[in-house]
């Protein structure tokens, strides 16, 4: 059984796609080389990052698929679960075959598990526009740290850019240690790994207040319902919530 | 009182208006300013009631000239009062909403003073929160009955959207409870609202650049269980509204007890079930295509409270049943039970590359619990020999307690009659 290892990065992964194709292979597993497992019965081969192959796989999947094809893929890679490789590999195979009209095609396994991984990330973007808290620091910062199951820093960012444009902001994956920084102008993701304890603002608890009792007055004592709260606002969420601390 | 002890009263009177909805509108930021609209709406959070919190829903006094029996803020009641001044409402707004802790303002009031003057003091909020805070997010207003027009239309032009309660399905109600409201008082801000709406879309086709009127439409609430009013009377009105006077959304809410006035109902908890069957019932006939005659009548006016509403239409007309999902058009599907709008459409787009069967439908997560009586793949009935609507009917019930509340099994995976065992996926099922 065969596996690519790749260095982790997007463009490593088409790399993969495109040695693949190149070799008449049909990989077991394509895995970044942080979460290789150890197993007896593969066979290793690391796949260099090509930059002008994966160029070639980006554009090819824009242009033959389409590019909510290469959304999903994208989506996929960002999920970082295990077996995501092999899903985006055969996905693909059928989606050179198909081309645009691949998604519609869900009775097939490869498709369905696409939308299906590509669904996990795009249901935790989604609830995390609504779930992010920021706080405001002692020098006017929006500072929200917070710990995706997936790594969607980079997709939940450009919707804070258009809606809080006027503030400076970061948004802190404490569990992968990268933030989002937004200067009032653009965005970018760097490594961010905090030394000191943050400073916050002096009107920051006062805030933090209201909306705790907000947040308790405006329930209905009887009609309480706690598993649909469960179930609506899962409980690995409720960590960085400010009413629910 | 402080800021934090009126959000406190202010939140506890504007509880039980059910609306929280922050979808429709897609306003977009302005530069150096706050905010925008999300078109499919976000929710921020979720009460312990599992409600959603999208909007910082308060009230903006809870002063009240009225004396409506069903309400907790009628004048006879006793209980705190308070009242925010605009600029307290415009700073609670922009700091929760840069915070992220909410989607934007709904704001409502008690009737203070005045009609005018109350609806002229939420005029005020607007006004500063968009011409001065430049605050783009989403904005709900409840329209004030009985308040000036050109007040009602000047708020409309700020607004994402603009409700004006019913409350109360029919007159009768009204006399009884709401002695001082008419249903024409109620009914026109209604009309005013969908007139300008009407009429600022076509002033759009000419001047794209005119301000919107009220973009995410408007909205009611009737309160369920307040007075005898029949399902059918309900729906009716329901069915009404959209047609009439194009709601975008009726809100039901089941009444909660906040009085002892003998000329309310005596009951121990809120009808919660017979809302859950209004909302579906209210669904059928917006998306689904229903009507609400299919659904109820004279003979039948209320809705069975062990079963879905379209679970008890089907098995009334149980000989338009078993449908062959290979051939179904896209309007019978959308009537099978337990095939929804999404379920509905993957069908009609995974059919087109083959026939599928009993086991695709579950792979596309398809709910097969109810749906596998009335359905055929390929042919091939899963459901049970017999099409007897009793017999379906017993095996797909929810058992209700004497309190009408739905216990739901702890093992209430759906059993599939015929079905084979569930396959796992080639990869391990990992993550299928």
């Amino acid at each position: 059984m065969i596996v690519y290892i790749y260095d982790g990065t997007f463009d490593g992964l088409l790399t993969c796609i495109y040695e693949a194709y190149y070799r008449h292979e049909n990989p077991y597993d394509i895995v970044p080389v942080d979460r290789l497992e150890d197993n007896f019965l593969l066979q290793r081969y690391i796949i260099k990052t090509e930059m002008e192959n994966a160029e070639k796989v980006y554009k090819s999947i824009e242009e033959k698929i389409s590019p909510e094809a290469l959304r999903r893929v994208f989506y996929g890679f960002l999920s970082e679960l295990p077996g995501s490789g092999k899903v985006i590999l055969d996905y693909l195979r059928v989606g050179f075959k198909l081309g645009r009209s691949v998604d519609d095609n869900l009775a097939n396994d490869a498709v369905l598990a696409m939308t299906k991984l590509c669904q996990k990330v795009s249901g935790e973007r989604h609830a995390m526009l609504g779930l992010l808290r920021f706080k405001m620091l002692d020098n006017g910062i929006l500072y929200a740290e917070y710990e995706p199951q997936y790594n969607i820093t980079g997709l939940i960012a450009p919707h804070f850019t258009s809606r809080i444009s006027n503030e400076n902001w970061i948004i802190h994956d404490i569990k992968r240690n990268i933030a989002a920084f937004y200067n009032k102008k653009e965005w970018i993701i760097r490594e961010l790994e905090l030394e000191n304890e943050l400073v916050i603002h002096e009107d920051e608890e006062e805030y933090q207040e209201m909306w705790k009792s907000y947040y308790k007055h405006i329930s209905i004592a009887s009609r309480k319902n706690l598993r649909l709260k469960k179930n609506h606002m899962p409980m690995k969420y409720w960590k960085h919530l400010v009413e629910l601390k | 009182m402080d800021a934090i002890e009126k959000l406190k009263v202010l939140a506890d009177a504007a509880k039980y208006d059910v609306s929280c909805s922050s979808s429709g509108s897609n306003r977009a930021n302005k530069k150096g300013g706050l905010g925008n609209a999300s078109v499919a709406g976000i929710c921020h959070s979720w009460s312990d009631d599992g409600r959603c919190i999208s909007l910082l829903k308060i009230l903006m006094t809870n002063y009240c000239i009225y004396d409506c029996a069903y309400c907790v803020n009628r004048s006879s009641n006793d209980l705190p009062r308070a009242a925010f001044t605009p600029d307290e409402i415009v700073d609670i707004t922009i700091n929760f909403y840069k915070r992220n802790y909410i989607e934007g303002l709904f704001l409502s009031s008690a009737v203070y003073k005045s009609p005018d003057y109350t609806m002229e003091m939420i005029y005020q909020v607007v006004k500063r929160l968009r011409e001065v805070e430049n605050f783009n997010g989403y904005i709900h207003i409840k329209a004030i009955p009985g308040a000036d027009e050109t007040i009602v239309e000047r708020v409309g032009h700020l607004v994402d959207r603009m409700s004006v309660n019913i409350e109360l399905p029919t007159e009768e109600g009204l006399k009884l409870l709401a002695p001082q409201k008419t249903k024409e008082k109620i009914l026109k801000p209604m009309e005013q609202i969908r007139k300008s709406i009407v009429q600022n879309i076509d002033e759009r086709k000419v001047f794209r650049s005119s301000p919107k009127f009220v973009p995410a439409g408007q909205t009611t609430q009737l309160i369920i269980g307040a007075t005898p009013d029949s399902d059918f009377k309900i729906l009716r009105l329901s069915e009404g509204l959209y047609k009439g006077y194009s709601l975008k959304r009726v809100y039901y809410s089941a009444f909660v007890p906040v009085s002892t006035n003998s000329k309310l109902p005596a009951i121990s908890s809120p009808p919660l079930v017979r809302e859950n069957r209004l909302y579906q019932a209210d669904w059928l006939l917006r998306f689904y295509k229903f009507e609400a005659r299919e659904l109820l009548d004279e003979t039948k006016p209320d809705f069975d409270l062990a079963l879905d509403p379209k679970c008890d239409w089907a098995l009334r007309n149980i000989h338009l049943f078993p449908v062959e999902i290979n051939k179904v058009d896209y309007n019978m599907l959308l009537r099978v039970p337990g095939i929804g709008v999404k379920s509905a459409m993957r069908i009609v787009q995974a059919r087109r590359f083959g026939s599928i069967d009993f086991e695709d439908l579950r792979k596309m997560g398809i709910v097969l619990k109810r749906a596998q009586y009335f359905i055929t793949c390929k042919g091939k009935h899963y459901g049970l020999k017999s099409m007897n609507q009793e017999v379906i009917r017993s095996r797909i019930i929810d058992k209700v307690d004497n309190n009408g509340i739905i216990q739901l099994s702890l093992f209430d995976t759906p059993k599939i009659e015929g079905g084979k065992p569930r396959l796992i996926s080639p990869n391990g099922g990992l993550l299928i």
